[in-house]
């Protein structure tokens, strides 16, 4: 039995941490089952049902007394950090009991670790897309070109998305600016179309795919579909920009 | 042959990291994410080129085995198992055919005057097209289904102490273990 305000307070929590975790891209059987966990250590019922953007949590105890609330799912970053964190806390709550207070004081310890600094991110994807090139047969120069390409394009994108540009046009600018860059390989003597290939390939949203599947498969259909939709969009999207930068320079790639 | 692979595996795993990162993984990932990215892509590479198998079936076996080493993985650093894979599929996507459906919608859509033309480009972008479809379906397919064969297995990765309740008969004597 919970008094009215104890059950509210549980609410306000599981709320927001499902809505964290399903923002941060998550599958939604994990959220569902990592929420129960969390509910069943503190001693009430949660259910839950979701779709893209909202959620509706309803909570009671054993006593039939009830908690419901509609909450809107925040456009965070993906963070594998925070699936892979909170659902071990769902675990340790479930193992080791913990109260309320010490679940919220754990959940807050864990979004406000530092995240990783910006040009080491940089850093990496321009590696990253570089080795790319050179698993489709790239040579060394045009591997040096995607390097420089996607750390350019990758740089706009964090800026934009800085400033809350929509996220369509996100991925179309910055795939753009990848491929005019990449498209000075056809200059050199490189495997030019390999780098432009390549250099746009950091913007393909494989996590909503790969979720999107899951979703699906488990009888999530709904939230399956429209991740997939989001992310067919997205490609859409970065296909959009490459075309650009295609049409710019089709003659001298034939 | 060898050299070859562990080529192959290198690329893989430096480009799985990199492609990783943008999604903020926890740090103690990232040496399995680079691991499982590059048996994954050496074993494509191996079907694909010494056995001269077709993109999407060698992309399967390559993600299952991806599947296979994540359930493993992710007991011994407690990640959930779409931590582990996802980064490491990223690498087996196949970007030139999706370039070519792309090149070959833009080429098709400048040539529409030349009846020939515009025919041979339809037919390259529904090639292309149908690879990449079907690449990224067996790759997401390959590594998820671990997760549905292995259910308990998979979404008990994150718990750190198990408790394990002694199971007694009558006389008192334990005679097994139960979670």
């Amino acid at each position: 039995m919970k008094s009215e305000d104890e059950l509210k307070e549980i609410a306000e929590f599981v709320g927001e941490y499902a809505t964290c975790l399903l923002g941060s891209g998550v599958h939604t059987s994990r959220v569902m089952r990592n929420t129960a966990r969390i509910g069943e250590a503190l001693g009430v019922t949660t259910r839950i049902s979701t779709s893209q953007k909202s959620v509706v949590l309803t909570i009671s105890d054993s006593k039939r007394n009830v908690h419901t609330k509609v909450l809107t799912i925040p456009a965070l970053p993906i963070s594998f950090e925070y699936n892979s964190e909170l659902s071990a806390l769902s675990w340790e709550a479930c193992d080791s009991h913990l109260s309320i207070d010490q679940l919220k004081e754990r959940y807050y310890d864990i979004l406000s670790r530092p995240k990783m600094r910006y040009y080491w991110i940089l850093l990496l994807v321009g590696l990253a897309n570089a080795s790319f090139c050179r698993l489709f047969g790239g040579d060394w120069g045009a591997m040096g070109i995607v390097f420089v390409a996607t750390v350019v394009g990758f740089f706009v994108r964090l800026i934009l998305q800085k400033n809350h540009v929509n996220h369509f046009f996100i991925v179309t600018t910055s795939a753009f600016v990848s491929s005019m860059i990449a498209s000075v390989s056809l200059l050199f003597d490189v495997t030019a179309d390999i780098a432009i290939a390549t250099s746009v390939l950091y913007l393909i949203p494989g996590v909503p795919i790969i979720n999107g599947v899951i979703d699906i498969v488990e009888g999530h259909t709904l939230s399956g579909l429209s991740r997939l939709i989001q992310a067919v969009l997205l490609v859409i999207c970065l296909a959009i920009g490459l075309s650009i930068s295609l049409l710019l320079f089709k003659n001298s790639l034939l | 042959m060898i050299l070859e692979l562990v080529n192959d595996g290198i690329f893989a795993a430096i480009a799985a990291v990199g492609f990783g990162s943008i999604s903020y993984p926890p740090k103690r990932a990232f040496k399995y994410i680079a691991l499982l990215a590059a048996i994954g892509h050496a074993l494509r590479f191996y079907l694909m080129h010494y056995l001269s198998m077709d993109i999407a079936t060698a992309s399967f076996f390559g993600s299952l085995l991806i599947g296979v080493a994540a359930l493993w993985f992710g007991k011994v650093s407690h990640c959930p198992l779409t931590v582990l894979y996802i980064p490491a599929l990223l690498p087996m996507i196949p970007g030139i055919y999706a370039y070519k459906s792309v090149f070959a919608l833009v080429m098709l859509l400048n040539s529409l005057e030349n009846q020939e033309l515009a025919q041979q480009y339809v037919h390259e972008f529904m090639l292309n097209c149908t690879v990449t479809v079907s690449v990224v379906f067996m790759l997401a397919v390959g590594a998820t289904s671990m997760i549905f064969l292995f259910p308990k297995k998979a979404y008990s990765m994150t718990r750190k102490n198990r408790i394990f309740v002694a199971r007694k008969n009558e006389d008192g004597k334990i005679t097994g273990f139960t979670e």
